[in-house]
C-alpha cells in the first residue's frame, strides 16, 4: 500500500514538473531569437570594425611606402650631391692647369769583374707641366761608387715649349740626338743588353748631351711619318795626353757643358723616316769646333814619373804654361741609325763617328783623331713566355788601342712586367791584351722603369 | 772687330730664331685639354711605343699621369701635336677597370643590332693590336690564324673577355675592357666576335 502511494506521487510531482516548463520553453524562445538578433548585430559591427582597421592599416602602408619614397628621394638627392662633389674634387684633382709627375728607372745588378753587386743607377725624372704650353723635364742619376759614396748628377734639365703642333723648343741641358741610344735607349728597363754598346757610353764615340737648345717635332709626309731634331749648343771640349814627348788626343768630352771655352757653338740634328710603320730609318749630322781643355803629362818629379793635369783656366803668376793658345778644331759627328720590329721581333743598329781635326800651333798641337763605332741587335719574345734572348755585336774603334773594343754579348732577358725587366748577360770581349777591355765578363741586373 | 762682327751675326741668328717661336707660339692648340681620336690614338700607340720600349698597359698609369707622360713621349719621339693627342685619349679611356659581367646569350643572330656592323667595330677598335689579317702587332697580342688560337673559345666567353678585358698567358700587357673603347656595347662586342670567327677562324 505504502509502495502505490510513492509511486502515485512520484507521478504527480512528475505530471506537474512537466506541465510547468510548456510555459517556460516559449519564454526561452524569444530570448534566443533577442540574443541571436544582438550577436548579428555585433557580427556586423565587427566586420565594420575591421573593415575600418583594414582600411587604416592600408593608409597607413600607404603613408609608410611614401615615406619610404621620400626618403629614398632624399637619399638620392645627396647621394648626387655627393656625388657631384667628388667629381668636381676629382675633376680638381685629375685636371689642374699644372701636372706634376715622377717617373724614372732603377736598376740593381752584378758583375764577374770585380765579382761584386752593385746599385747601377737610381735615376728619377721629374715633370712639371702647364697645359699643353710647358713642361719642365730634369733627370738626377744617382749611383753608388766603389768606395760606398754617393754620386750625383743631372743627366738633363730642359723647358719644353709646346709651340705648335709640329715643333717644341727644348732648351737647357738635353741628351744628344745624335743617333738613337743615348735619347731613347740607355735607361736600363729599355737597353735589352745589361751594358751599353761599346762607343756609345760616356766619353765614347757618340756624344751624351748637350747644353742650349733645340727644335724638335714630327710631321707626316702623306702617309709617312717622320721627326726631326736640331739644335744649338756649347758644343764638346777635349782631353790631350803627352806621351814620350808626342802629344795625342785622349777623348772628347760630350756631356753637356756648361761653358763654351772657345765661343764656337756646334750644330747637329737629326732626321728620322718610317717609310713604313715598323720602321725608322734616322741620319744624324753635327759640326762644331772643340777645344783641348784638358792636357795630362808625364812629369819627372823628385826622380819618379807623375801625370800632371794642366787645365784651360785662368793664367796665375808663375803657372806655365797653360791652353790659353789653344786653338779650337774642327769637330764634326755623322751618325745612322736603324729600327726594325715585326711583332715579337726586333733588330736595330746604329753607326756613329766623330771627327776631331789637327791643329798646328799651341801647347797641345798634333794631328787630329777620329772615334768610330757601330752596332746591331736582335731580340726575340718567345711567344706566350715572358724570356727574351738578346745578341748584339759591337766594333768600336779609338785613337787608343786600350780603348778599342770589339765585343759580342749574348742575353736573356725575363719580363716580369712590360717595365720590370731581369737581365742576365755574358760579353765576349776582344780589346787590347791584358786590357779591362779584353776581359769577358758576366753581368746580371734586375730593372724597374715607373 | 772681328770679335763685334760675330757677336753681332750670333745676336741676329738668335733675334731671327726668337721671333720664329714667337710667331710659332700663336698658333699653339688653345683648348687644352683637346680630344682626340680613339681610333687613330689607338693605331698610332700600337706602332710608335714599341719602336724604342716595351709596351705599357693602359691601366699602369691614371689619366692625370698619362697627360705628362704623353706629353715627354712627344718630345721623345718625335710625335705631332695631333698624334700625341690620339694616343692620349686612347690611353685614358683604356685605363677603366670595367665591371664584371654574365654572358649567356650566343651570338649566332646579331648583326646590326647596334648600328655597327662587327667589322666596322674591329677596324675602329682592334686592328691596332690584332692588325687587319689576325696575326696581331704588338708583342702578346694572340694569332687568330693559328691552330690554337682564341677564336676556337665558345662567344660567351670571347665576349666576357673583350668586355672585361684579357690577358693571354705570358703576354707582357693585357688587352684593356672593351679594347679600350668604352663606348662599345655588349651588342658591338656580340658583332664583332661573329665577324672574327668569320673572318680569321680556320
Amino acid at each position: 500500500m505504502s509502495t502505490y502511494t510513492n509511486l502515485y506521487k512520484h507521478r504527480l510531482l512528475v505530471l506537474l514538473i512537466t506541465a510547468s516548463m510548456f510555459p517556460l520553453s516559449a519564454f526561452a524562445d524569444n530570448k534566443y531569437e533577442e540574443l541571436k538578433e544582438q550577436v548579428e548585430m555585433l557580427q556586423k559591427q565587427l566586420s565594420q570594425v575591421q573593415n575600418v582597421l583594414k582600411e587604416y592599416e592600408k593608409q597607413s602602408e600607404d603613408n609608410s611606402n611614401e615615406v619610404k619614397e621620400l626618403k629614398k628621394e632624399i637619399s638620392e638627392t645627396t647621394n648626387v650631391a655627393n656625388l657631384q662633389n667628388e667629381i668636381t674634387a676629382a675633376s680638381e684633382w685629375r685636371d689642374p692647369n699644372t701636372l706634376i709627375h715622377m717617373s724614372g728607372y732603377a736598376d740593381i745588378g752584378y758583375s764577374s769583374e770585380g765579382d761584386n753587386f752593385n746599385i747601377g743607377t737610381f735615376a728619377p725624372i721629374f715633370h712639371y707641366q702647364y697645359r699643353d704650353l710647358v713642361m719642365l723635364e730634369a733627370e738626377l742619376e744617382l749611383e753608388v761608387d766603389s768606395a760606398g759614396e754617393t754620386e750625383l748628377a743631372l743627366e738633363y734639365l730642359t723647358i719644353d715649349l709646346f709651340l705648335g703642333d709640329y715643333v717644341t723648343f727644348v732648351g737647357g741641358k738635353f741628351l744628344s740626338p745624335i743617333g738613337q741610344f743615348r735619347q731613347n735607349l740607355h735607361p736600363s728597363w729599355i737597353n735589352k743588353i745589361v751594358s751599353a754598346p761599346p762607343g756609345f757610353g760616356h766619353d765614347g764615340a757618340a756624344p751624351t748631351s748637350e747644353l742650349g737648345f733645340q727644335l724638335r717635332g714630327g710631321f707626316e709626309l702623306g702617309k709617312m711619318n717622320s721627326n726631326y731634331a736640331f739644335y744649338v749648343s756649347n758644343g764638346p771640349e777635349l782631353i790631350a795626353v803627352e806621351e814620350d814627348g808626342e802629344i795625342e788626343l785622349e777623348g772628347v768630352i760630350a756631356e753637356g757643358l756648361g761653358s763654351d771655352v772657345d765661343n764656337e757653338k756646334t750644330f747637329g740634328g737629326r732626321l728620322g723616316f718610317l717609310p713604313i710603320p715598323n720602321l725608322e730609318i734616322g741620319f744624324s749630322i753635327a759640326t762644331g769646333k772643340a777645344t783641348v781643355t784638358s792636357l795630362e803629362s808625364e812629369e819627372e818629379h823628385e826622380g819618379k814619373y807623375a801625370f800632371q793635369e794642366l787645365l784651360f783656366g785662368t793664367l796665375d803668376e808663375g803657372e806655365t804654361p797653360d791652353l790659353h793658345d789653344e786653338i779650337a778644331r774642327d769637330y764634326d759627328v755623322i751618325g745612322f741609325d736603324f729600327s726594325y720590329r715585326l711583332k715579337n721581333f726586333q733588330l736595330r743598329g746604329e753607326y756613329v763617328k766623330t771627327k776631331i781635326g789637327e791643329a798646328t800651333s799651341g801647347e797641345t798641337a798634333s794631328e787630329g783623331a777620329s772615334w768610330e763605332s757601330w752596332y746591331t741587335q736582335a731580340s726575340y719574345l718567345i711567344p706566350k713566355s715572358k724570356w727574351e734572348p738578346v745578341i748584339r755585336y759591337t766594333d768600336f774603334t779609338a785613337p787608343h788601342s786600350s780603348v778599342s773594343q770589339e765585343q759580342l754579348a749574348l742575353g736573356v732577358n725575363y719580363q716580369f712586367t712590360s717595365s720590370v725587366i731581369g737581365k742576365a748577360t755574358y760579353e765576349f770581349n776582344d780589346g787590347l791584351s791584358g786590357a779591362l777591355t779584353d776581359e769577358n765578363r758576366w753581368l746580371l741586373q734586375l730593372a724597374y722603369g715607373f | 772687330m772681328k770679335n763685334i762682327s760675330k757677336h753681332r751675326r750670333n745676336v741676329i741668328k738668335l733675334v731671327a730664331i726668337l721671333v720664329s717661336l714667337f710667331y710659332l707660339t700663336s698658333i699653339n692648340a688653345q683648348n687644352y685639354p683637346e680630344k682626340g681620336d680613339f681610333a687613330k690614338g689607338a693605331k698610332a700607340w700600337s706602332e710608335t711605343c714599341a719602336r724604342c720600349h716595351n709596351m705599357r698597359d693602359p691601366q699602369d698609369l691614371r689619366d692625370d699621369q698619362w697627360v705628362t707622360t704623353a706629353f715627354h713621349m712627344r718630345v721623345r719621339a718625335g710625335l705631332t701635336g695631333q698624334q700625341t693627342r690620339d694616343i692620349l685619349t686612347f690611353l685614358q679611356e683604356s685605363n677603366n677597370k670595367a665591371p664584371k659581367i654574365v654572358v649567356t646569350k650566343t651570338v649566332a643572330s646579331v648583326e646590326k643590332s647596334s648600328g655597327l656592323t662587327g667589322e666596322q667595330v674591329y677596324m675602329q677598335t682592334c686592328i691596332a693590336c690584332h692588325g687587319g689579317n689576325g696575326v696581331g702587332t704588338v708583342p702578346g697580342s694572340p694569332d687568330f690564324t693559328s691552330n690554337d688560337n682564341p677564336l676556337s673559345q665558345s662567344d660567351e666567353v670571347l665576349v666576357k673577355h673583350i668586355v672585361e678585358g684579357f690577358k693571354t698567358p705570358g703576354s707582357p700587357m693585357a688587352m684593356p675592357p672593351k679594347g679600350g673603347n668604352s663606348k662599345l656595347t655588349t651588342e658591338n662586342v656580340k658583332a664583332v666576335v661573329k665577324y672574327m670567327k668569320n673572318t680569321f677562324k680556320q
